[in-house]
Order: structure tokens, then sequence, then C-alpha cells
């Protein structure tokens, strides 16, 4: 799978909507829902897989999990509890940062100070922009220089807060708290945008 | 609020180990407006993952289609409780459920949904669990409960709405039987909200005995049922 792709705009990120009704499909065992739902959102898969795990092997990997525990969980997809694709980011998140941890003596070297998109390891591809980019980019703007390296070098790096804390050379109790309020003022940003 | 709940923000990042997510899990169980800032957070968290969107290698759908079609999905959660309680205790959760949501994005403190009778959240919260073990057991007075397990929340809940009313004068009591010796894990004086607990430790059993009211010290009566919480 060595095929780049160049930069292209990817439509269709924000049909939320569709994405809900897509799942209740798939729940029912829809393989054609199926289907289209992985075009739905396979770039925000792969894409975040592939800033976690940066490895595009690996990435492609832990996006294909991701996608079977789709299949296999929607029909316990609960939507009263979230919304469909924050519930495939959330899984897309949490199999990328696994992957990192299991391998993070190779993996995880020197990135104190954390590079921002694209990667600097891969200067030939270039990052995918979403709907939400510019968007995200805003309102991450919006966070203290503390808040934001803190949910970044979580949530990008996988690293844990205790991991974040020695790093940035702060007291866990702050770290923890730069999160949160961090989160806060993202999901604020973003909901008034 | 606890101090656990200020984890929110490194739950919502996957900045937690293991051992402390689950214990923050634990938490969300009984704190209903965790729960709905952790997915308020989650939602934020998943907008900066989405903005990374990068198309994959071609290949890949047909891969995930592929190893889609060999793969059996799981049931919907509590599918083998095929009675009429099924639905009712699913609604019921529901509603619980969209309370909350509701209750929590008004700015009000979730204190208790107001009327009829429900699970109580933390017991909902088990019957919820993303790992979550159920089953139902008869009862020797001619009642069904439905018990739950989920190691990862690490909590046992029973359903008892299905249990016959009893006389004001007494009350259903559980214990947790550790090597033969009963301890008293509480009174179900809401046979509607049922009961959650900590998981017993394996091999220890739990059972439900009928005692006068204000329950006893050491049961009193033959138990309407033992269960073995590892087996469910």
């Amino acid at each position: 799978m060595a095929s780049e792709p160049g930069l292209r705009l990817v439509h269709g990120q924000g049909s939320g909507g569709d994405i809900d009704a897509l799942l209740t499909r798939v729940a029912r065992g829809d393989s054609e829902a199926f289907g289209q739902l992985y075009d739905e959102v396979a770039a925000a898969v792969y894409g975040l897989a592939r800033r976690v795990v940066r490895d595009p092997e690996r990435a492609e990997d832990v996006a294909q999990e991701v996608f079977l525990e789709v299949w296999r969980k929607a029909p316990r997809f609960d939507r009263r509890l979230g919304k469909a694709k924050t519930w495939i980011m959330t899984i897309t998140h949490r199999r990328a940062v696994d992957a990192v941890r299991r391998n993070e003596a190779d993996k995880r070297h020197d990135q104190h100070a954390v590079p921002d998109e694209p990667d600097r390891e891969d200067p030939g591809e270039a990052v995918i922009l979403a709907e939400e980019h510019g968007e995200v980019r805003d309102c991450l703007d919006t966070l203290t220089e503390l808040q934001m390296e803190s949910v970044r070098l979580a949530y990008f790096n996988g690293y844990t807060y205790p991991e974040v804390a020695t790093l940035l050379d702060r007291p866990l109790a702050t770290i923890k708290t730069r999160m949160r309020d961090g989160l806060i003022r993202l999901r604020d940003c973003l909901q008034g945008a | 609020m606890s101090d656990l709940h200020t984890l929110s923000g490194a739950y919502a990042l996957d900045a937690l180990s293991g051992d402390e997510a689950r214990e923050f899990e634990g938490h969300m169980g009984d704190c209903a407006s965790c729960s709905i800032e952790v997915l308020e957070l989650r939602e934020a968290a998943a907008s900066m993952g989405a903005s990374q969107a990068l198309t994959p290698p071609p290949a890949l759908k047909a891969r995930v289609l592929a190893a889609a079609e060999r793969q059996p999905q799981l049931p919907p959660l509590v599918t083998h409780l095929d009675d009429a309680g099924k639905k009712r205790r699913r609604r019921r959760i529901a509603i619980g459920a969209a309370a909350a949501v509701l209750a929590a994005v008004a700015g009000v403190t979730v204190t208790q949904t107001q009327g009829g009778p429900e699970l109580s959240r933390p017991v909902a919260a088990v019957f919820h669990a993303p790992d979550v073990h159920s089953t139902q057991v008869r009862t020797s007075n001619g009642g069904t409960i439905t018990v739950a397990t989920s190691q990862q929340l690490d909590e046992m809940a029973v359903d008892t709405h299905q249990l016959p009313a009893l006389s004001k004068a007494k009350v259903y009591q559980l214990w947790s039987i550790v090597a033969g010796h009963p301890s008293s894990a509480g009174l179900l004086t809401d046979v509607a909200a049922g009961r959650a607990m900590p998981l017993p430790p394996h091999g220890a059993a739990v059972a439900i005995t009928i005692e006068p009211a204000g329950g006893s010290r050491q049961p009193t009566s033959q138990p309407i049922v033992v269960l073995s919480p590892s087996r469910v």
C-alpha cells in the first residue's frame, strides 16, 4: 500500500446525520450500508490513526480493526449516548493509542516539541483538508499554550497525562485540569461556531 | 464534586492508565453530570480527530468489507431476555438516560428523574456497560430477577422489578456470602430501582432473603435465590 495520495479536499465529512442513519442500518446487518459508512468516515478514521501511530501500514491495520469493531458493535450502539461519528472516532483514537502504547519504545522517540501537521516524518504527504479542519484549528487557537500542548500531546501522541506532566515539567494536577479546561474551551468554541 | 471528576478531560483524551480509566468509569456510573461532560468532551476530541482526515489506500475498503463478511455482529444488549420485561427495562433505562441528558444540558442537578419507578442510575449503568453479562434467574417465591455484571465497572446489579411485592412488615435483603459467611449487602426497599454493588470476589455468592422490615444482621430465612456472580 505504498500509493501516496496528494492534497485533496474531502467532501461529505460534515454529514453527521447520514452517518447516524447509516449506522442504524449497519446495526441490522446491512452490508451495503456498511460500505457507504466506510466511504463517509474512512478518511477521518485513517487520518487520525495515521496521525497517532504515524506508520502508514500500522495505521491501515488500526483502521481495519476500527471498522471491524464498528461492524461488530453497531447493534449495541446507543444513539442517546452521542453521535455515531463521535463513537467511531472514539474507537479509532482508543485503538490508535493502544497500538502506540504497545509499541512505544520504538515509535515514540523524542517528540517533545510536537510538530504541527503535516508530520515531520512525512514531508511528501499532505494532510487532506476536512471540512472540520479550519474550524478546529481556529478553535484550538483559543486555547492557552499549556492547554493546547496538554491536549495535543495526549490526543495526537498518545501520552498519558502523567507522561504529559513529565514532558511539560508541570504538576499532575495542573495537567489534568488543563486537559479538561482545554477540551471545554474547544467544545464551547465548536458549538458556537 | 470529587477530585475524580477533574479527570474527565484526560479520560476523554484516552490519557488515563487502564486502572484509572476503570476507576473513572465506575465514578461515571454514579455521576450523571460526569457522563454528560465526557460525552461532550469526546465530541470535541472527535472533531480534532476528524480534522486530520486523509484518504486511505484504496485497497483498504475491500479488505475491510471482506473481513466484516466473516465476522458475526454482536447481539444487541440484553437480547436473550426475550420476555416482556426486556422492553420495559430497556425503555426505562432509555428514559433515565434521556432525562439525565436533558437535565444536565439544562444545568439542573440530577437527583432523580420525576415520576414513576425506574432503575436507579448505578443499576442502569451496569446494564449499559459495554462488557455487560446478564442472565435471568427465577426465585423460589415465584419471581424473576435479572443479574448483570461488568468487569469493566467492577460492579454487579440486580433488576428486581419482577419480584413479588411484600407486605409492609417484610423487606428483601441482599447478602454477600464469602466463604460461607453472609454479610448484608443492603435492603431492596424499592424493588423497581434494583440494586448495584461492587462485584464480589471470585467464588463468593450473593443471596436474597425475605426479612422483617428494617432488615436483619444475619439471614433469618431461606434465601429465595443464591447467585454466583462470577458465572453470570
